[in-house]
């Protein structure tokens, strides 16, 4: 639990989560979620605890003040785990909607990465805003 | 017999938490069993990875947060 600050913290419970497929565009997902909580905009989270039903961490990401959500492409597979959950404290991205191809076999460049976490950044900074 | 368990390393929201169960069972004359856990890899164990923590029965109601007593006392009745 290393790096949790909401016990006692004051900060914004933000939640992020990533596609976990095995295209580029997972990877960059991924990146882009590590990114966001290495700069300190969020805490990564673990997407398969939700869709595994695990009800502990179903009930943190109740209780967020906002999860995160990037998606790698138009199946929008996390999307559908937080509606069938019924999770409304949601904002969603998805990767390829930024231009970014889906090609499997092919890596992540730092430019991908670059662009949905500047997207993210922009998507948080409208809710902070309200 | 109600268990009400406190998930959180001992902060000053982990105690007002538990001050707050106590209060709203107390409120509603239930019988229960209050139990502080502090390990990190048994609060881990509840799919819980931030703190503190309510769970009642096992099922885990409420993260990172501290309701109200009246709040918890909602949890507790009929249908919480």
């Amino acid at each position: 639990m290393s790096g949790q600050s909401a016990c006692c913290g004051t900060a914004k419970n933000i939640l992020l989560y990533a596609c976990s497929g095995g295209a580029n565009v997972a990877e960059v997902a991924d990146k882009a979620a590590r990114q966001l909580m290495s700069e300190g905009l969020g805490t990564m989270f673990c997407l398969a605890g939700l869709g595994a039903d695990i009800q502990g961490m179903v009930q943190t990401a109740r209780d967020a003040d906002m999860n995160l959500v990037i998606d790698g492409c138009q199946v929008d597979c996390a999307r559908k785990i937080f509606e069938r959950l019924g999770l409304k404290n949601c904002q969603y991205l998805r990767v390829t909607d930024l231009g970014i191809e889906k090609v499997k076999g092919v890596r992540s460049t730092q430019d991908q990465v670059d662009k949905v976490v500047a997207k993210a950044k922009q998507t948080l900074e409208q809710v902070r805003k309200g | 017999m109600v268990r009400l368990q406190i998930l959180g390393t001992g902060c000053p929201k982990c105690k007002q938490l538990a001050a707050n169960v106590e209060a709203a069972a107390k409120a509603l004359g239930i019988q229960y069993t209050l139990e502080k856990v502090t390990d990190i890899d048994q609060i881990m164990g509840f799919g819980v990875m931030i703190t503190p923590a309510l769970a009642i029965d096992g099922q885990v109601k409420v993260v990172g947060k501290v309701p109200t007593v009246e709040q918890i006392k909602a949890m507790l009745g009929p249908g919480g």
